[in-house]
């Protein structure tokens, strides 16, 4: 058995677990009669187990990377589809924090990408988000400059200015005392998944800005 | 959610109890009623086979026995869900890299844990949207009528859909399957005129393969592994490419690199074992071989001739007790048939052969040849001709093995893949018998005899082109293209000069040869049309 195989069938066990918490804590919010004092403590719980659970998805997908593994299927999406599902992945757990999640999409927009990296890319973008917003999510995708942009926006305070730019500096793994690690680790991950997006001249990307649409965060994803 | 949604039939297989209680609480709350459970692959299949069920949420992994992809095999080959049935798979990881290959036995949809309710509910409105769109189409598919999925598919490419990309592939698909090799080659070239993309790239290369346009077809699979070492789907081509080459040593190359990325891959181990076997590399066959039977274990397409091959490779390793025991197994393994007594019998015939006891060999052989005559129709199996032509060859008996090989060139004329397999089997067993210069000659009166046909149908003359077409069917019972032909020109007839009971029964007949013979020959569907029509006609 190689390391790949152990790793496969331990995420087999974790993920059981975490549909276990996950759905166990999806009825308990839901059912009127809980006597959970403070709900809030329910959902912020939620809120944790799918960060694990994307945490995991991205580990394994950087080992993947690491070891010459990871299969990149580019295929054709139709964009608003495609963030229904996102929406859809993670509606529970906002609306639980009291965050009202939406995306911003025409009907005919179609892109290139592997849904399932740019699931992952998506998923933790969101996750991030959910911990800065006040009230608002928003997820848009628009073609710009030839390219498709993916946004996940909120509005908090926004990032801090040294996060805001290019993505060329978020190509190394995060190293730096002062940011929470599981942020830093979530953009270098986002950045290595839109880098294995390319055409023959250009490469995918992703951006950090404040204040787009929404007063707070955006966080881009750049793809060719 | 729609009452059409609710009112469905579920079924939910997981061997972890919890987590099917977790997605049968998932459903409840989206309303859904009729929910059962499944504990592991087998339980899933008796389930399938005493209820149709509207929608499968099988998890992939399923502990001992068969996994999720094994239970979607076996539910589709023998039938027990239908063209509307939704199966969805549930997988821990990424698992789409472990069925790659195997497109006919891909699930509508995967799904990956774990999954919020809103999640799976999004998703199986898409899937039934997408199904309800596709009905005609996978209809038409299902009765292998390319032509009636084609125009279903033109029509709603018409409307500008959504998923073009994914009607545009299901059509290039069915365009390759009814052999309509230029209109899927535009297709792919359309797609890759906007960008490279791997499935319209690996098309093309199918395309120049089936145009024989091997060089080519090599160097586009070549080309598309270089660019993605783990794209499994071009090393499987570009082997078949290479063998078509008559390149045995790199095509067997071609597999191990793929079989190390894939090692789950049923029908790669077993090509590889042949491949191995025939090239001499016995050590390498024995291990594909060996995987392949463990594979096929708890599979609905396990089948002897994997433990034959199992058997022949360990005997090569002089491994010949362990041998026949694998061989035992083929009879404990297989319910008493006459297929299963054949590959027995032959695998019996070669170990023997190889410990030199050649009354023992002679002896079974005797068995082989008595299993073959109890098969009746399934004897013009071109697998099974091909076995006994090896064993034949393998024991020394070069003439029966020569004439036996003669007959199936006749019957498989223009089936390139199963020509290239004789000319293996003739190299590795250092026949005398010219297979090469054999299949040209043998194709030359073919065509010739077609051609002959094609000229007096064009004159008008049926009963003189059908009488010669009859003649060519006597001598070559199981040459696919012989027997199609023919009915073609009895249709024909009828068509100009209406139909008769007597030639509609001489149309059915030859339909089913070739039905015995290959039940997905895509010339078949046309044909039972045409005739479908004339017997309408008739009342």
């Amino acid at each position: 058995m190689d390391f790949s195989d152990i790793l496969a069938s331990s995420i087999h066990d974790i993920k059981n677990s975490l549909s276990l918490i996950l759905n166990n804590l999806d009825e308990l919010i839901g059912d009127p009669k809980n006597r959970i004092r403070d709900p809030r403590q329910a959902r912020l719980l939620q809120h944790e187990a799918q960060r694990a659970n994307s945490n995991l998805i991205q580990l394994l997908t950087l080992y993947k990377l690491g070891n010459a593994q990871l299969v990149v299927r580019i295929s054709e999406y139709n964009l608003e589809d495609f963030l229904d599902e996102v929406i859809a992945a993670n509606q529970a757990v906002c609306q639980a924090l009291g965050l009202e999640l939406t995306h911003n999409c025409g009907p005919d927009l179609s892109g290139y990408f592997d849904s399932e990296l740019i699931r992952s890319v998506l998923d933790n973008a969101i996750g991030n988000a959910r911990r800065y917003a006040k009230s608002r999510i928003l997820l848009s995708a628009d073609r710009e400059d030839d390219c498709l942009v993916i946004r996940v926006e909120d509005d908090g305070a926004g990032f801090p200015a040294r996060l805001i730019g290019e993505s060329q500096s978020i190509m190394q793994p995060p190293i730096d005392p002062d940011n929470p690690a599981r942020t830093q680790l979530g953009h270098y991950f986002a950045a290595q998944i839109a880098a294995l997006h390319e055409t023959r001249d250009r490469q995918g990307r992703i951006q950090l800005k404040n204040a787009h649409r929404l007063p707070g965060g955006c966080f881009e994803l750049w793809l060719p | 959610m729609s009452a059409d949604f609710l009112s469905k039939t579920y079924l939910v297989v997981d061997d972890f109890s919890d987590m099917r209680a977790v997605v049968r609480s998932i459903l409840r709350s989206l309303g859904v009623t009729q929910v059962d459970q499944a504990r592991d692959g087998k339980d899933a299949i008796d389930h399938m086979q005493q209820k149709r069920y509207d929608v499968v949420l099988c998890d992939y992994n399923l502990g001992v026995g068969k996994n999720g992809q094994q239970v979607l095999e076996e539910a589709r080959y023998r039938q027990l869900i239908g063209v509307d049935t939704i199966f969805v798979m549930i997988t821990a990881e990424n698992t789409r890299d472990m069925v790659m290959g195997a497109v006919e036995f891909a699930p509508d949809s995967y799904l990956a844990k774990p999954f919020t309710k809103e999640l799976l509910q999004t998703r199986l409105t898409k899937v039934f949207e997408r199904k309800g769109d596709l009905k005609k189409v996978n209809k038409a598919l299902m009765a292998k009528d390319y032509r009636g999925a084609i125009a279903e598919l033109d029509r709603l490419l018409a409307t500008k859909p959504k998923n073009l990309a994914e009607l545009l592939k299901l059509k290039a698909d069915a365009c390759m399957a009814a052999n309509r090799h230029d209109e899927a080659l535009a297709i792919y070239e359309e797609v890759l005129g906007t960008r490279e993309i791997a499935w319209a790239r690996i098309g093309v290369g199918k395309v120049q393969f089936h145009k024989k346009d091997y060089a080519q077809a090599k160097e586009t699979f070549t080309q598309l592994i270089e660019q993605d070492h783990n794209l499994i789907l071009a090393y499987d081509w570009l082997a078949k490419t290479q063998t078509a080459l008559h390149e045995f040593a790199e095509a067997e190359q071609t597999l191990q690199n793929a079989a190390k990325l894939s090692p789950r891959g049923l029908h790669r181990q077993q090509l590889l074992g042949d491949l191995a076997l025939s090239n001499g590399n016995t050590g390498e066959a024995e291990t594909a071989y060996q995987r392949a039977v463990s594979l096929a274990k708890h599979s609905v397409l396990n089948h002897p001739a994997l433990f034959a091959g199992l058997a022949k490779s360990k005997s090569s390793n002089n491994k010949h007790a362990e041998a026949l025991k694998v061989i035992g197994e083929i009879g404990k393994t297989f319910a008493d048939s006459d297929q299963a007594h054949f590959y027995a019998s032959t695998a019996t015939a070669v170990v023997k052969g190889n410990q030199g006891d050649t009354e023992g060999a002679k002896q079974a052989m005797q068995a082989a040849e008595q299993a073959m005559r109890n098969l009746g129709d399934q004897r013009q199996n071109p697998k099974l001709a091909l076995e006994m032509a090896k064993t034949y060859a393998g024991l020394g008996e070069k003439e029966k093995a020569a004439a036996l090989l003669h007959q199936a060139i006749a019957n498989n004329h223009d089936e390139d893949e199963f020509l290239t397999e004789i000319v293996q089997v003739c190299r590795a067993a250092d026949l005398d018998y010219d297979a090469q210069k054999a299949i040209r000659e043998i194709q030359q009166d073919v065509i010739k005899t077609n051609n002959n046909g094609v000229r007096l149908i064009r004159q008008g003359e049926f009963d003189a082109a059908i009488k010669l077409l009859r003649e060519a069917t006597e001598e070559m019972p199981a040459n696919k293209t012989i027997n199609l032909n023919t009915a073609k020109a009895i249709i024909m007839k009828m068509e100009k000069t209406g139909a008769t009971t007597e030639d509609i029964l001489a149309v059915r007949h030859y339909i089913d040869r070739v039905q015995a013979l290959a039940p997905d020959d895509w010339r078949l569907a046309d044909i039972m049309i045409r005739l479908g029509q004339l017997a309408a006609s008739r009342n």
